[in-house]
């Protein structure tokens, strides 16, 4: 059986306004637009996401932080471009955007990045903004607005926790009677 | 059981030296307690059995569609049909997380789903098991995903971060599968002479194999050892499975209800349940595929992707298209 599950989107989200977009996971897409909506299926269940970043996977570098620390070198002046710089910032933490750099590679975004960034940083990420799908303001209401009216996917919704006290009360209190 | 993790040098003694070192450096990471990430060196076993584990996973989320699946038509209103829509949407979700996870380590989508339609990979036994009621539906919600969620809250303190991200986002949502089951239980158990038969005729269906459902003894489970030791679980299925049992027996006797267990009993000074004998016969004939439903689960995989070839084909011709424009 050949098949294919078509090429891998690294998806990021904004998880409250205002915040850097945080690494979610990945998708497969066949093109830039479907990409977008499955992150919002996979990603965008809840109300809890304001905004979707998403990268073909194979634009983003990646370098661990010894990487990074070997990596940079003073070239010759190349073409620079725009590239953004995420960063995994301590050991449990998950992969954040930090800001952009301008850069002519990869091994140079990394390094500017860690000289602006700082050394907490266990792993780089960065891909050229060129790269970038964005959810833009206007996309806020298809993409995001749904999930606001499924209050039913949240477990506070369902009154069980009272519901069981109830029971166990009228429990305690037919043993007493008895 | 000692564990001696499976060298990967063959003789030449420097590489052996050098792997050893490798993994004292990697086994200290994991005793400090970081995570480790995908691009980050580690055992080939520690990726093998990591791949094993999130496919298997990932593979139950898709086929635990099922049983339930078939109840969104017959739902009794409305409100339960909009609700079950949302808890299998979930699981089409947390499949997709997980996937993702196990791609981390090299493992292609392709492969793993081409092994699910082949009835070459494992899923939790319990999805071979039919949903006969509406009550099953509550009582799956209740005993299977308060089950998953013990399960997956340890896994959330797993030594591999993919994994362990994809588990915390897992069980933040997975609460709302547990309440609303255990919601459908609760009114089921305040309603009609049938409607209380109803429920507990699904209770005692669905715990034995609920109980199964954290895997074989602690006796029989070979990888447990070398799991713990690289921080992939952090307790073992015998574990798990008695905290579950300590869970779930007050909250059935609050309901009035009855677990189909006559060993069942109190031990007050260990403060835990004490079960009877898990019937490991029944266990390791639904793993090996001879369950009530592993036939039809993998059928309806199967038709469902085959229904699907001529969207992924549309699309792949679009997206071909679109790259070919720009």
């Amino acid at each position: 059986m050949t098949d294919s599950q078509l090429p891998r989107y690294e998806i990021f989200i904004v998880e409250r306004p205002g915040r850097p977009p945080t690494y979610a996971g990945s998708v497969h897409a066949s093109d830039d637009e479907l990409a977008m909506l499955n992150a919002r299926d996979v990603f965008a269940r809840r109300p809890d996401c304001h905004g979707l970043w998403a990268f073909r996977a194979e634009t983003i570098s990646s370098r661990t932080a010894d990487e990074a620390l070997s990596a940079f070198e003073e070239t010759e002046p190349a073409p620079r471009e725009r590239y953004l710089v995420f960063g995994k910032l301590g050991h449990k933490g998950v992969p954040t955007f930090l800001g952009a750099v301008e850069a002519s590679d990869p091994d140079e975004a990394v390094g500017r990045g860690r000289s602006l960034y700082g050394q907490d940083v266990v792993l780089w990420w960065v891909a050229p903004e060129r790269c970038r799908l964005a959810t833009a303001a206007e996309d806020a209401g298809p993409m995001f607005e749904p999930a606001k009216g499924k209050p039913f996917r949240d477990q506070a919704f369902y009154p069980v926790e009272t519901l069981m006290r109830q029971l166990r009360r009228a429990r305690t209190h037919k043993q007493e009677r008895s | 059981m000692m564990v001696s993790p499976r060298p990967e040098t063959g003789s030449n003694p420097e590489a052996a030296a050098e792997y050893v070192e490798r993994l004292t450096a990697f086994e200290a990471r994991i005793a400090r307690g970081e995570k480790i990430e995908p691009r980050d060196w580690m055992p080939d076993e520690y990726r093998r059995q990591l791949i094993r584990m999130i496919s298997q996973h990932a593979h139950s989320e898709i086929v635990g569609m099922l049983p339930e699946g078939g109840w969104i038509t017959r739902a009794p209103s409305l409100r339960r049909k909009l609700v079950l829509l949302a808890k299998v949407q979930d699981e089409a979700g947390h499949g997709q997380y997980l996937y993702h996870a196990a791609e981390t380590l090299g493992a292609t989508r392709e492969e793993m789903i081409e092994a699910l339609l082949a009835g070459r990979a494992k899923y939790s036994s319990i999805f071979n098991y039919p949903a006969a009621a509406w009550a099953d539906v509550g009582v799956i919600g209740w005993f299977v995903d308060s089950a998953a969620i013990l399960n997956q809250t340890m896994l959330a303190r797993s030594s591999y971060g993919p994994y362990a991200r994809a588990m915390v986002r897992i069980c933040a949502e997975e609460n709302f599968h547990r309440k609303q089951g255990m919601e459908i239980v609760l009114r089921l158990t305040q309603g009609t002479a049938s409607q209380q038969t109803m429920v507990q005729e699904a209770v005692n269906r669905w715990w034995w194999p609920t109980l199964m459902m954290f895997g074989p003894r602690d006796a029989d489970s070979p990888n447990t050892p070398m799991l713990v030791r690289w921080g992939v679980k952090t307790r073992t299925n015998d574990e798990l499975r008695q905290d579950f049992v300590d869970q779930t027996v007050p909250e059935a006797q609050a309901m009035g209800l009855t677990l189909p267990d006559p060993e069942l009993r109190f031990d007050a000074q260990a403060g835990r349940w004490i079960f009877g004998t898990i019937d490991w016969d029944e266990f390791w004939k639904v793993v090996k595929g001879n369950g009530p439903c592993n036939e039809e689960r993998i059928l309806a995989r199967r038709q469902a992707h085959d229904d699907g070839a001529w969207v992924r084909a549309a699309l792949q011709a679009y997206g071909t298209r679109q790259e070919q424009a720009a």
